[in-house]
């Protein structure tokens, strides 16, 4: 190892041993933030708020009269704003991306994200920085089914000490990304890795009905008595015709997205929309099926993925839309490389018809509910981890700056 | 460039004021007039397609016959300007790269979405230029977004010669060579010229030469913008991709009349930008991640704040989609990484016009200037803001309740479902979207609409 090389590690190791052990001290105070105004999520805005921590969670929530405990470090936040943590459903970092897209095989349910989850990864820092306390990662869009996600805090070492929630989804994918690029070899071998399948929209959907149903059919001849051979794959398929699991389906296209419901339909599992960038074309059927949209990047005027194949019109007035015709939606970052920060996707949708309050809750209560970690996340109340971001002022002007962010009552954004 | 440009724009503004004699009164909930005080509830005063009067409700009398816009519950601003943009046009880059005899006013498609969206976005002055890709890629125009055709659109032509050091092909340094070769060529083209008509005085005082014929010959017509660059007749708007052509850029810029285009890299040079002592223009990416060799962290960079605290004057672009297409998101962008409001308002309205040599023109709200309004339901700088009405040399030439594409954006008619569950409804959009269209046009262009409007339909 080298000296450069010796440096950098020493620059990585030094902050966070010393973030860890300023951490442990600061948890232990009880902290209030007097004097802001306070969007809880869910509930009606506080002016002149308090927010008190302790511990990592929320001791208390309120007006001006709310008591501040003795002793506790008291921070004036006038003429500034406060929200919980910003959650983002569908996250593209987390992992490298070549460690998201698994090329051994189509359907790989059994893959879990959380082993290629890299703490150190870039989309970690921005996402914090930009207010952003918790995130859903999961398999990239490549597989037909890419298996396993996981929720975890944006802020953390040790993956699994980040870890909110483990299999919190499972990654299916319709349209033409899981068989972008894919071709018979001229004069090559079909056995060879590099043969990928399926080709066609039609392989596509083939693959998962096929791993659906087998995973019916085993379970079939479970309950008949003759327990199948053990297949993790098929088990995580199980869990999701069980109603144990969301099946996360990306669905851009009107053609995909109804295609996607079709198949939930069919076998019976429980699944929201990610990337529904063409939800406006299907909002009536949306709407009646009550299927969650996950609306990844509502500013983005390009379709993300595979370079306008999938999706034909995206648009930022679909979120209004869905508002008005009562589609449950949450906004997200999704896979678009044009994405925004989250709190500017949630501003756009203030542009596009959404109430500033509705917009903050599809980036706060909404998204905890669907990941159904809203017992712990997603708003201010007491007993809730002390996740919340204190901005310059509202949250909604493009002006507006994270003054600090805090993750179970620490701050961890970096000074610059 | 002033004394080619200005001649140019009065005329086609004379040609233009002839269609607009009607007397325009705004009442405004607040007026940032830029330049001047917001002014509270005041009145703009438009005549004969300029600015008559601004100031205070209470000390401007409104003429009875005056045309009155009513927006005392909105906010009143000039139209934005843009010192460099290459939207709207059809075929931006010439394959060839030396092509300084082309223009843009060939490319420019008046049927462009590119400007209704700067209608849309209260964008009134636009500065066309030919693509980066290009060595010497064309001489530019600035347009107005709105008429039939180019003519139409023309506020004034031959702005200046497009330049840039984007690598193409062989690299930076084959990019910086060629670039010098060209120049140079045209340089020993002229010498020759003038060596050859010196020779020719020279042999007709001999006697040689009859004394009554005459040197006849031009320039080459291909090279003639060219010797002007040389000659600093003509501007060259030099596209800058990153700091590693900044140098070569300022050499360049000891010869002739440049304006600086920058690419979005360009975050260690501001210092030396500083040297050059005059506005440069923004790429619209200005705030983006870097990575620390080093350490590996990433860093946020603000290229508009780099500037504005090195003293260089800057003007603001606007991407072709996406958020930087929207003034509001480029402005709060500068507040947001410390800018001061009033500079970031300045580098969409009274730098850029100081670069296209129109600051007596456009870019505030001022008595004398050209009467270019943008009327907005709220703040500028914030996303809930839109363009409620754009009038330009006092027309009307834009109103949101009547912008189709924002009814299909906004409106519910996308779903098919409740289109077909509503005949009549999509019957009532079908007779009202062309009426719509034309408005505009009818309303206040009567002389050769009837052609123009002809034109455009076969166009489509």
């Amino acid at each position: 190892m080298n000296y450069r090389s010796l440096a950098r590690v020493a620059g990585r190791c030094v902050p966070v041993l010393f973030l860890c052990a300023t951490f442990a001290a600061a948890q232990e105070k009880t902290t209030a933030y007097r004097g802001a105004r306070i969007l809880p999520a869910g509930a009606p805005p506080i002016e002149q708020g308090v927010l008190v921590i302790a511990g990592g969670k929320i001791l208390a929530v309120g007006g001006s009269a709310t008591p501040i405990p003795d002793g506790a470090v008291v921070v004036d936040c006038s003429g500034q704003t406060i929200t919980p943590g910003l959650i983002d459903a569908s996250f593209r970092g987390g992992a490298a991306a070549n460690d998201q897209n698994e090329q051994s095989g189509e359907v790989t349910p059994q893959l879990r994200v959380q082993d290629s989850l890299d703490p150190e990864d870039k989309s970690f820092a921005r996402a914090r920085q930009s207010g952003v306390t918790a995130v859903q990662v999961m398999p990239g869009t490549r597989n037909v089914i890419g298996g396993l996600g996981c929720v975890v805090k944006t802020f953390g070492s040790d993956p699994a000490a980040m870890v909110l929630k483990e299999d919190s989804g499972l990654r299916l994918v319709m349209g033409a990304e899981p068989s972008m690029g894919n071709r018979a070899i001229r004069g090559g071998n079909v056995d060879s890795m590099y043969y990928r399948r399926p080709t066609t929209r039609m392989g596509v959907v083939w693959e998962a009905r096929k791993a659906f149903y087998d995973a019916k059919e085993a379970m079939q001849m479970t309950l008949g008595g003759a327990p199948p051979t053990a297949n993790p794959g098929r088990e995580v398929l199980t869990r999701a015709l069980q109603g144990k699991l969301t099946v996360f389906t990306t669905a851009r296209s009107e053609q995909d997205i109804r295609t996607a419901l079709r198949l939930a339909t069919e076998f019976g599992y429980k699944t929201v929309l990610d990337e529904a960038q063409d939800a406006h074309f299907v909002v009536d059927e949306l709407a009646q099926a009550k299927v969650t949209v996950l609306l990844g990047a509502p500013s983005a005027t390009a379709v993300a993925g595979t370079a306008g194949s999938d999706g034909s019109d995206p648009r930022y007035a679909t979120i209004g839309l869905l508002a008005r015709r009562g589609v449950p939606f949450v906004i997200t970052t999704g896979s678009n490389l044009a994405a925004l920060d989250l709190v500017r996707e949630a501003m756009f949708a203030v542009r596009a018809g959404l109430s500033p309050a509705q917009a903050i809750d599809a980036v706060t209560i909404l998204p905890a509910r669907l990941l159904g970690l809203d017992a712990r996340i997603g708003s201010l109340a007491a007993g809730k981890d002390a996740d919340f971001v204190l901005w310059s002022h509202d949250p909604l002007d493009p002006a507006a700056t994270a003054v600090s962010v805090h993750i179970d009552g620490n701050s961890v954004l970096e000074s610059r | 460039m002033n004394s080619r440009l200005l001649p140019a724009a009065t005329a086609a503004l004379l040609a233009l004021s002839a269609t607009s004699q009607d007397q325009i009164a705004v009442k405004a909930g607040k007026i940032l007039t830029i330049t001047g005080p917001v002014i509270e509830n005041g009145v703009v005063l438009i005549q004969n397609g300029r600015i008559q009067k601004v100031g205070k409700a209470a000390d401007i009398e409104i003429p009875w016959t005056a045309k009155v816009i009513d927006a005392s519950d909105k906010v009143v601003l000039p139209t934005w300007v843009l010192a460099h943009s290459q939207g709207g046009q059809r075929g931006l880059n010439e394959n060839m790269q030396n092509v300084p005899w082309l223009s843009v006013a060939d490319a420019i498609d008046p049927g462009s979405v590119y400007f209704e969206d700067c209608l849309r976005n209260g964008v009134g002055t636009i500065h066309v230029l030919p693509g980066n890709q290009t060595l010497l890629g064309g001489s530019g125009m600035v347009v107005r977004p709105f008429g039939r055709t180019v003519e139409d659109m023309s506020v004034a032509g031959n702005t200046g010669i497009k330049m840039s050091l984007l690598a193409s092909g062989g690299g930076r340094l084959q990019q910086i060579r060629k670039l010098r070769r060209a120049l140079e060529d045209v340089r020993e083209y002229m010498a020759d010229f003038d060596r050859r008509k010196a020779e020719f005085a020279k042999e007709q005082a001999a006697g040689a030469i009859p004394a009554d014929k005459k040197w006849t010959e031009e320039y080459d017509r291909t090279k003639k913008p060219a010797i002007d660059l040389l000659n600093k007749k003509t501007k060259g708007w030099l596209f800058v991709p990153s700091v590693a052509e900044v140098d070569e850029a300022m050499r360049l810029g000891q010869n002739l009349d440049l304006m600086f285009v920058l690419g979005q890299n360009i975050d260690e040079a501001t210092a030396v930008l500083a040297k050059a002592n005059k506005p440069v223009i923004l790429d619209d990416v200005f705030e983006y991640f870097e990575t620390d060799e080093e350490t590996q962290k990433e860093r946020k960079v603000c290229t508009a704040k780099l500037l504005a605290d090195a003293g260089v004057p800057f003007a603001l672009s606007l991407g072709l989609a996406g958020p930087t297409s929207y003034p509001w998101w480029q402005l709060g962008t500068c507040v947001r990484n410390g800018i001061d409001r009033r500079q970031a308002l300045e580098a969409l309205t009274t730098v850029p016009a100081r670069l296209l040599g129109m600051q007596d023109q456009i870019g505030s709200i001022a008595e004398g200037k050209l009467g270019n309004l943008q009327i907005l339901t709220g703040d500028p700088l914030q996303a809930t803001s839109w363009v409620d009405t754009v009038v330009l040399e006092g027309q009307v030439v834009y109103e949101r309740s009547k912008d189709p594409r924002l009814q299909y954006l906004f409106g519910d008619e996308q779903n098919k479902a409740s289109k077909a569950a509503g005949p009549e409804k999509a019957a009532e959009k079908a007779t009202e979207k062309p009426a719509e269209k034309a408005a505009p046009a009818t309303g206040d262009k009567p002389a050769g609409t009837g052609e123009d409007d002809k034109k455009k339909n076969e166009a489509k």
